[in-house]
């Protein structure tokens, strides 16, 4: 019998790839939004807002992380912006080198803003970096008002909280400063958003802070 | 669920190991989990041994050593979190939370910078190989 040393670490081989792909995308100036959250969190809502109002000043391009269908990234191509779908099978979050493999398929040249909708999951994201530059997490009211202490891992690894739908969140008796208290209890002083289709200047303030990463990206 | 995805990866990076060492078996694989990693061991083994089913790992034991979060702060500390206090901590329902939220120095009592304890480090494996010497 024979003892091998490894000391192989799978995540830290996730994170190596994670790290070409920004090295690639910061060679060509793209700002990189990896936008996580549950299924019917509001990711794709949210996404398509900022679409609808960034692409006449940049162009946008989109990785769509789905299961099995293609839901979401139909309804991006909707928005005539380049959409890449990543089935991830059985899978619930995306990896490095699943988005690895979609950026080849992209014109990084012509590209200044690139969301990843990750799959809609709080858990298996965390521990896969993708290379991204803002790592975003969207709730919404619906999901309850413990759904943050719940899934800490998230919010502490997330440079950004957006509380969605909270327009309704009396209709689902939930507080949604509850909310932003207990992320700003895991994680002081990050940026919290509360967010509402129904609010457009809620929806400018999200949208304002995307538009923030990309301008700095370009100034790089 | 994505032990499936990691127990691929370890099954892949094992199988490679051990056919570079000419193994005719595999018997252990030691495994080194942070505890702050969202990986279920027992969701991993089984995920394991089905991949590994028709292979030389088929019989291959996954030991998993669990590894305690550790702390980086600006005052200079760096090492473990303060277990006492988590144990403290009953009102969190879940190891995890409690973890998390104690993730502060405990000497200057500062949030700390999280430096290990989520890792997933394929160790070492053992093997048999037809030349025992
Ligand atoms: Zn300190």
């Amino acid at each position: 019998m024979h003892v091998i040393d490894m000391g192989h670490d799978v995540y830290k081989a996730n994170d190596k790839v994670a790290e070409k792909n920004k090295k690639k995308l910061d060679k060509y100036q793209v700002f990189s939004v990896n936008v996580m959250g549950a299924i019917g969190s509001g990711k794709t809502t949210l996404i398509e807002e900022a679409i609808r109002q960034l692409k006449d000043k940049y162009n946008i391009a989109v990785i769509a992380g789905d299961v099995v269908a293609e839901m979401d990234s139909s309804r991006f191509k909707k928005l005539d912006v380049p959409t890449i779908p990543v089935n991830t099978g059985k899978e619930c979050h995306l990896d490095a080198k699943l988005v690895e493999k979609a950026l080849d398929e992209i014109d990084l040249s012509n590209t200044d803003l690139l969301f990843i909708e990750n799959v809609g999951n709080l858990i298996c994201p965390v521990d896969f970096k993708l290379g991204e530059h803002l790592r975003v997490v969207i709730v919404s009211v619906t999901e309850g008002d413990d759904i943050i202490l719940k899934h800490p891992m998230i919010f502490k690894t997330s440079d950004l909280a957006v509380i969605n739908k909270v327009d309704i969140a009396h209709a689902v008796d939930v507080d949604a400063e509850k909310m932003r208290d207990d992320i700003l209890s895991l994680k002081p002083n990050v940026p919290v958003i509360l967010t509402s289709k129904h609010d457009w200047e809620s929806l400018e303030t999200w949208i304002s802070f995307i538009e923030l990463g990309v301008k700095e990206a370009q100034n790089r | 669920m994505h032990e499936l995805s990691i127990a691929c990866e370890i099954f892949e990076q094992v199988m490679a190991t051990a056919k570079e060492h000419g193994a005719t078996e595999v018997k252990h694989v030691t495994l080194q989990m942070g505890r702050l990693s969202h990986t279920n061991p027992e969701q991993l083994s089984f995920c394991f041994n089905v991949l590994a089913n028709e292979s030389i790992a088929k019989d291959a034991d996954l030991i998993v050593e669990m590894i305690p979060p550790s702390l980086e702060c600006e005052c200079g500390y760096t090492g473990a979190v303060d277990e006492k206090k988590i144990r403290e901590n009953c009102k969190f329902e879940s190891e995890l939370l409690a973890y998390a939220a104690v993730m502060e120095c405990p000497v200057c009592g500062k949030p700390a910078q999280l430096t290990g304890g989520r890792e997933l480090i394929i160790k070492s494996i053992e093997i048999e190989t037809e030349n025992q010497d």
